[in-house]
């Protein structure tokens, strides 16, 4: 968890005149926590945070993605597994999986306002996928709580 | 299978008139708000709002709820698929009520070309000139003639007429 202690450190570090860059800096990280996931493993070739309304906040992917529509999505689907697991007696849903030919992909809650949503490659393993991905989650989840007074 | 779907903007009631006449608690995907949408209200649908209705005669009518963004508008296609109808909702309380028509009449204006719709003009109990006719207007430049009523979508009654002017009009 080294790169979550460097990166409270530079935000509990901050110079009040850069309180208004709060944001983008909290984005710049989101996009650190994304570029560390894509690189310690060849199962996730792709990740997207976005806000749980469906809004894209940071995303790293070979390929060029439609983050905004892929944002929205995520969230659609994750809050329709919520209610089906809640509904089903369950609790609320940790994660969707989606296998497809070509990949699968994980939505899943990163507390109570953020989602990941990762890709991975056809021949993926996928409970390495799964690993990193909750890993991912738990520096999101540092963050947000090394943020919120 | 009869399906009728509520769309229209942010805030103007879609989620709140569903649960208004829903026979049982509806299915809502709403969740904390993070945009501009967050100075009209707290939470916003992401997925769907769903429920059902029994009228006298025994027909079951299911009813879809739309998110009102447009970056959900991939949902928009997915639950107006086999849907029989629509209901729109325009908020009264929006500073430009007749382009958010416009806006969602074009958008949904295969599905209406195929089935039918009915406009429930929202928060009218907000507003202290309900001239009505302003909107009629604006459809008939339109080329469109379609009903609208001056509704409170917290009102169970209010929502119904909606529903049973949707109806009527389709089985003309
Ligand atoms: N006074 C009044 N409030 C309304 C009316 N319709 C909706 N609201 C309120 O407006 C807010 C947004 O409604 P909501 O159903 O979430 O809108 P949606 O985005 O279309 O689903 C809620 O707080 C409702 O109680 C109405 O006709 N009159
Ligand atoms: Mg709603």
């Amino acid at each position: 968890m080294q790169i979550i202690k460097d990166i409270i450190e530079t935000l509990q570090n901050k110079s009040p005149n850069k309180v208004i860059d709060a944001s983008t800096q909290f984005n710049q990280q989101l996009q650190i926590i994304l570029k560390s996931l894509l690189q310690a493993t060849d199962n996730i070739n792709a990740a997207l945070i976005s806000s749980a309304d469906g809004i894209a906040k940071s995303q790293v992917a070979a390929n060029p993605m439609d983050e905004h529509r892929f944002a929205a999505m995520s969230s659609a689907l994750l809050a329709l597994s919520d209610n089906l697991s809640k509904e089903a007696g369950k609790g609320t849903a940790e994660n969707v999986l989606i296998e497809s030919k070509q990949g699968k992909i994980f939505i899943l809650h990163a507390g109570p306002h953020l989602l990941l949503t990762v890709f991975t490659p056809a021949a993926a393993n996928l409970g390495m996928a799964l690993a990193h991905a909750r890993q991912a989650v738990h520096q999101i989840n540092a963050l947000v709580e090394a943020l919120t007074p | 299978m009869y399906k009728i779907i509520f769309t229209g903007p942010v805030g103007a009631g879609k989620t709140t008139a569903i649960g208004a006449i829903s026979e049982t608690p509806p299915v809502a995907t709403d969740v904390p708000c993070s945009d501009d949408t967050r100075a009209i209200k707290a939470t916003t649908t992401v997925a769907m709002d769903y429920s059902y209705i029994t009228l006298e005669d025994g027909t079951r009518v299911h009813l879809y709820g739309t998110p009102g963004q447009e970056r959900f508008n991939f949902m928009w296609e997915i639950l107006a698929r086999d849907g029989i109808g629509l209901i729109l909702l325009i908020n009264r309380d929006h500073p430009n009520p007749l382009q958010q028509l416009d806006f969602y009449l074009n958008a949904f204006s295969e599905f209406i070309t195929q089935t039918a719709v009915v406009i429930g003009l929202t928060k009218s109990d907000l507003q202290d000139n309900n001239d009505i006719t302003t909107f009629q207007d604006h459809l008939y430049q339109r080329n469109q003639i379609f009903p609208v009523f001056d509704i409170d979508a917290r009102s169970a009654d209010d929502v119904k007429i909606l529903v049973h002017a949707l109806l009527a009009v389709l089985n003309q």
